[in-house]
């Protein structure tokens, strides 16, 4: 496979998954922050690292507010617009490798967040259900249309790379709650916080099903980096991101593939030999801060490794790989 | 007969009409068409339209313009009323384009090769050798089957003797023919009911052909040739016809670094598994862009070395570099010539009348009747710099004028044709509007020709410029099948 086209097939994944991530916490912030009486968006611009930018679009324009910011401005890159447009737009220079299902709802969502010029908070529902539910179908439609092959394979690496980050950052944005010896801990407010970072993850459900009747922080911490049976956990995640690694690479030469394969596998037997108590016990944002390092290096092994890799002269490459 | 809604007055302003003749009677091969669409109300027709115009926009067939910032792609306008062709007369097309292209394949190869009519003096040789499109790197090189443009695309118009003539030759990266192909898609969606009761030809085997095509034209000993598909990358115009051709043949997409140039010679892929050779590279970038050491060095687009390979025989490129120089608008001048010296034959499809300022009588001519006549310089396209002479000022008439005698090789002047109209919505019902067809023709180990092709609609009343860069439309074309007997 063209190593543009998986390159950009596993950039469509990482940026399709932000978008619903993007979408599903400023839902539960926006409402969150009615209920509670609480500006909370402040919290989410920085889980989406944008924080300086933020005060620079304010300079240019001072009316901005968190949500349009983190929701739809062209003045951030990582806006959710921003973000789809990406991936939109990668969408439309891999039509060929997507099916024309796939590519329809990507234009459609597309279309429905470029038609709308003005935005205010009354809009905020709409946008994010709107958002999340389309990004669903075209996830959805992908796995039921498009050719199980390596381009596939690379759309998952990038789709759940994503998703282990994303996962992290919610959790992240919480850890202050769950610092040893603070009081507060296991008041109202704080299951209040635990139920939103619940439904920021769509763990809400997951979590009852596991039978526990009181909402912990600890449990909720367990469910979201440790288990392996909740979908949008760490583990799960990365588990995932192994497995379809290894099928993208199933053909590549060992010198290309071997870098970014020991980091996931490392990264997996990490998580799989600890547990909530440790890490809270040595610090949840610095375990949270390692973690994502650790995908940055991952990501970065891929894209040297393999996406742009160089060929080196022809005859030498040929006779190594033959 | 011609009652309805959609056609009432439709005959009384229509001398020059595909649907009706000069006295305002149907034509046979429209007959059920007007039927049906005598049916129809201008609320059925706006909604049919709306659908139609939505499908277009959720499926992405957009064009980009260039100088639009904000939201570079606009859908191609559509026009939903079709143009129909008989069979009979489709048979005559489509033998008049193999006849032409075989020709101008001839042309090429004896171009870059002992140049015989240059020679015995059919065509001058100053306006070939002058050409921008002429290559010469490419002499004494033999493409695979002599094929020079694999891909061709000719603009024909309905001139006044009721016959389709030949207007232009696009022999380099002629593109249009995903329009075709999704807008025959759109109608067999949104107007069912106006397909005729035998049917029309199908389009849709034409990326079958195409592939078939690029696979008979590999270079020597690739016995299961490898083909890509070379675009200049999501930015340009026609990325969405690439893509979707690609996706068609199930061809590999590529841009220029995607591909990189051995020290064998040879052409190769990156991907994520080492490198992987090509055998065919249907380009949809220009000459110029091609190769970075031989063309623009500035280049981004192209392959460094693929020249040097091309001409080293290891990979085709479709079309062919220099091809060019077969639709140069003053060559074109002498195609009739250029069919009659290498095929004995006589032209099946004719030129329309044209004068090239280069030739001293003609020049007269043209200064003694620059009024009925169209003035178009030879390196432009899109319709850019065309003169009407009966529509032009004293100045502009003038200032071409000037600049013909200036350069008088980039200069051509050809009678203002009334080519025909055909039946287009404005407004509130269906107007006479002018039309050209450009049918794509493929040349490879065989010659094919698509049952019909890209009709590009003027949409302004007694417009002639049909280019979508200047407010044209497109408009699915039936050629009808034979009614069986």
């Amino acid at each position: 496979m063209l190593s543009r086209v998986a390159e950009n097939l596993y950039w469509l994944g990482r940026y399709l998954e932000r978008t619903e991530n993007i979408a599903r916490m400023a839902h539960v912030e926006h409402e969150v922050s009615l209920e509670g009486g609480q500006e909370v968006w402040h919290s989410l611009v920085s889980t989406t690292a944008s924080n300086e930018l933020y005060w620079e679009a304010l300079l240019e324009s001072p009316e901005l507010t968190h949500s349009e910011f983190l929701l739809f401005s062209p003045l951030n890159p990582g806006s959710l617009r921003s973000t789809f447009v990406r991936a939109r737009e990668l969408a439309r220079g891999l039509r060929e490798h997507i099916s024309r299902e796939v590519w329809e709802e990507i234009n459609a969502l597309y279309l429905f967040l470029s038609r709308r010029k003005q935005f205010g908070a009354g809009d905020v529902h709409e946008l994010c259900t709107e958002t999340q539910r389309r990004t669903q179908t075209i996830l959805g439609l992908y796995d039921n249309t498009v050719l199980r092959d390596e381009g596939r394979e690379w759309f998952r690496c990038g789709m759940y790379l994503e998703r282990a980050d994303m996962t992290s950052r919610i959790v992240d944005a919480k850890y202050h709650i769950l610092l040893p010896g603070d009081d507060s801990v296991g008041g109202a407010f704080d299951r209040f916080q635990w139920v939103a970072v619940l439904r920021s993850a769509s763990a809400r459900e997951a979590y009852r099903r596991l039978g526990y009747s009181e909402v912990d922080g600890m449990l909720v911490a367990q469910l979201l980096i440790f288990s392996v049976e909740f979908p949008r956990s760490l583990a799960f995640s990365v588990q995932a991101l192994a497995r379809h690694y290894q099928q993208a690479t199933a053909e590549a030469p060992k010198r290309r593939r071997a870098g970014a394969e020991r980091r996931i596998a490392l990264l997996n037997l990490d998580l799989g030999a600890s547990d909530v108590e440790q890490v809270v016990d040595e610090g949840l944002h610095e375990f949270i801060d390692e973690f994502q390092g650790r995908l940055i290096e991952v990501d970065r092994a891929i894209t040297e490794d393999i996406f742009r890799a160089e060929p080196g002269r022809v005859a030498q490459v040929r006779l190594v790989e033959d | 007969m011609l009652e309805g809604e959609l056609l009432d007055g439709y005959a009384a302003n229509a001398p020059d009409d595909e649907m009706v003749d000069a006295q305002g009677t149907l034509r046979p091969d429209y007959r059920e068409l007007a039927e049906a669409l005598g049916g129809w109300s201008l609320e059925e027709y706006e909604q049919r339209k709306a659908r139609a115009d939505l499908a277009l926009l959720s499926a992405g067939i957009t064009f980009n313009v260039y100088s639009d910032e904000e939201g570079t792609e606009r859908i191609f306008p559509f026009s939903l009323i079709p143009r129909i062709v008989g069979a009979e007369e489709w048979k005559g097309v489509d033998a008049g384009l193999k006849q032409r292209l075989r020709a101008l394949n001839l042309f090429l190869s004896d171009l870059y090769g002992e140049q015989r009519i240059l020679k015995e003096k059919v065509v001058p040789e100053e306006i070939v050798l002058s050409s921008p499109g002429y290559r010469p790197e490419m002499e004494g090189f033999k493409p695979p089957l002599g094929v020079y443009a694999h891909v061709a695309g000719c603009d024909l118009v309905r001139a006044e003797s009721g016959e389709f003539v030949v207007l232009e030759d696009n022999l380099r990266t002629p593109s249009g023919v995903s329009y075709v192909l999704e807008n025959r898609t759109v109608m067999l969606r949104v107007v069912p009911d106006l397909f005729p009761r035998w049917g029309v030809q199908a389009v849709t085997d034409y990326p079958n052909q195409l592939l078939a095509t690029l696979l008979s034209v590999g270079p020597e000993g690739s016995d299961t040739p490898r083909a890509v598909l070379l675009t200049p990358g999501i930015y340009n115009s026609a990325y969405f016809e690439h893509s979707f051709l690609s996706q068609q043949m199930g061809i590999p997409l590529v841009e220029g670094t995607d591909l990189t140039v051995g020290d064998d010679d040879c052409v190769y892929l990156r991907s994520t598994t080492g490198l992987e050779q090509v055998d065919v590279v249907y380009r949809r970038i220009d000459d110029d862009f091609l190769d970075p050491l031989v063309y623009r060095a500035d280049s981004l687009l192209g392959v460094p070395g693929l020249m040097r390979a091309y001409l080293a025989g290891n990979v085709t490129l479709a079309n062919a570099p220099g091809a060019g120089v077969a639709d140069d608008k003053v060559v074109y001048r002498w195609v009739p010539e250029i069919i009659r010296f290498y095929l004995d034959e006589d032209p099946i499809l004719q030129n329309v009348e044209t004068f090239s300022a280069l030739i001293p009588s003609e020049r007269d001519y043209i200064k003694a009747h620059a009024r009925e006549l169209v003035l178009k310089p030879a390196n432009e396209s899109g319709g850019y710099g065309v003169l009407i002479g009966e529509q032009a000022t004293e100045e502009e008439l003038q200032s071409t004028l000037d600049q013909m005698e200036a350069e008088p090789r980039n200069w051509i002047a050809q009678p203002l044709l009334h080519f025909s109209t055909i039946p287009t919505f404005d407004e509130d019902r269906l107007k006479p509007r002018r039309a050209d067809l450009r049918p794509f023709v493929l040349s490879g180990e065989e010659t094919w020709v698509i049952p019909g092709g890209l009709t590009r609609v003027a949409l302004r009343e007694g417009s002639y410029v049909v280019n979508s860069s200047q407010g044209g439309g497109s408009k699915d074309t039936w050629v009808l099948n034979e009614e069986p007997d």
